[in-house]
């Protein structure tokens, strides 16, 4: 980061930045996870001794098995700040039904007709929505721990198998 | 060797094929995206703030004040002081301000140091500051405050005003300062405050008139201001015709006649209103300021060829 300001921008901005630079430590949860600031690489977590300017930036975590993280902060004119991100994991988990004719919405925004379904899901909790000739016909919350498989039984509470 | 590799694909690769196929279609297809529910990320920031040390190095010139009030200013507020400290008069000046409460960019950052001293005037540091860490300010010299001294220069005579007459502050003999009276008559002089401390100081008006100039010591008590009108030339009690002495240690006699008792040596330009004229002497006043700055009139003798005519019309010309 340093060397890309300094060879980008000139030595006199440089200087005057150097003054204004902080301290920037990140760490991640799980670690190894690839960190980018403003769309350049930092490396993998955790990040130790980085230089951040005051002033708003993007922070982009992304690894595979965990939904990607972006967040934006506005960095306050300080000494050193320290940043931990804490990743959210994506499970494989199956959906099955016996019922016939049924249509799954999840999330309101993915949609499934078939009675055997895999499916990666962030974990936390989701909104099932069951529609029958057109018809809402059953909605409840499921919420994602693990990888689990679901079966669903029409106007009943699906169950963990 | 081949034949037996041949032999081993045929009689494998299609029973794993159709056992992968059919527990895939026991699996059910997969969904092509991965389903997110847009979960606020858990983050946590902590920021480390440090602080701003400032130093600032105090040289006293002179007298030193006993309490100094210190406001500290930041970002061009000169209103509102981020810190104020009043601690007695220390060799530096330290303090302590939290991280950012400084523009790093320009010199709008101010200390003020106001000395709890009539003697001495406030006097204000810029500095640009920084975002953390420490500041070393140049050694400020404190000194107390200036000393002034204004008036008017007159010609005694019909107190009308004087123009352009010189003004010296002098120490001993020492000149320190010099100035003119504008057209109006009015000069005004500065000084060093530690001047104050001189046993020597004094005023010297007129050195650029024929008259002899007017000398007076300066003590600065109560006040850093003094008020001083010169008033010039001879008093309306001198009645002409005057003459004025050409020269310094002029004998002023007790009578004409040589070896006559002499009252008082004359400087020059010193005034002398003559009634009397004998061959060899003029018999004439003089004027004699005593303690209280009043005058009294002696009366006596001075060679003829000590003096000349005073003719206070062409003074002023000349002055001009």
């Amino acid at each position: 980061m340093c060397s890309i300001i300094k060879y980008s921008i000139g030595p006199f901005l440089y200087v005057s930045l150097a003054c204004s630079q902080i301290k920037l430590d990140i760490n991640t949860i799980p670690d190894e996870v690839d960190v980018y600031l403003d769309g350049l690489n930092l490396g993998t977590s955790p990040i130790r001794n980085e230089r951040i300017i005051p002033g708003a930036h993007i922070f982009e975590i992304k690894k595979k098995g965990y939904a990607p993280l972006k967040y934006e902060l506005i960095v306050n004119p300080s000494k050193a700040v320290e940043i931990d991100f804490f990743l959210n994991p994506v499970h494989a988990c199956k959906f099955k039904t016996k019922e016939k004719g049924l249509v799954f919405e999840l999330n309101g925004e993915h949609y499934w007709d078939v009675d055997n379904i895999r499916l990666d899901l962030e974990a936390g909790n989701h909104t099932l929505r069951v529609f029958k000739a057109s018809e809402l016909i059953d909605e409840q919350n499921i919420k994602i721990n693990k990888p689990e498989t679901f079966n669903y039984k029409e106007k009943k509470t699906i169950t963990n198998k | 060797m081949k034949c037996f590799f041949k032999y081993f694909y045929n009689i494998s690769f299609w029973p794993v094929f159709l056992f992968c196929l059919s527990c895939a279609q026991f699996r059910g297809p997969k969904y092509p995206e991965i389903i997110y529910n847009n979960k606020q990320p858990l983050i946590s920031v902590k920021y480390e703030y440090g602080e701003i040390q400032i130093i600032l190095p105090l040289q006293y010139d002179g007298d030193i004040p006993e309490n100094i009030l210190f406001k500290v200013f930041a970002k061009a507020d000169t209103m509102n002081p981020i810190i104020s400290i009043l601690q007695e008069a220390p060799n530096e000046f330290r303090t302590a301000l939290p991280q950012g409460s400084l523009d790093f960019t320009a010199k709008t950052n101010m200390i003020k140091i106001i000395p709890q001293d009539e003697n001495f005037d406030p006097v204000s540091v810029r500095f640009k500051g920084i975002g953390f860490g420490r500041i070393v300010l140049p050694t400020k010299i404190i000194r107390s405050g200036q000393l002034i001294i204004s008036g008017k220069t007159f010609l005694k005579n019909d107190a009308s005003i004087l123009p352009k007459v010189k003004v010296a502050i002098k120490d001993s003999e020492d000149v320190l300062f010099n100035t003119f009276s504008n057209d109006s008559g009015f000069y005004q002089i500065a000084i060093p405050g530690e001047s104050r401390f001189s046993e020597n100081l004094r005023i010297v008006v007129g050195e650029n008139l024929i008259f002899k100039p007017l000398s007076k010591k300066l003590t600065f008590e109560n006040s850093r201001k003094l008020k001083i009108n010169a008033l010039l030339g001879p008093s309306r009690a001198m009645r002409g015709p005057l003459y004025i002495t050409e020269k310094s240690n002029v004998h002023f006699k007790k009578g004409p006649d040589i070896g006559a008792e002499i009252l008082f040596l004359l400087n020059k330009g010193e005034v002398v209103s003559v009634d009397r004229i004998t061959p060899g002497s003029y018999h004439g006043f003089i004027e004699v300021e005593i303690d209280g700055g009043k005058n009294i009139i002696m009366e006596g003798w001075v060679n003829r060829v000590d003096l000349k005519e005073l003719n206070l019309s062409s003074i002023r010309k000349v002055i001009k």
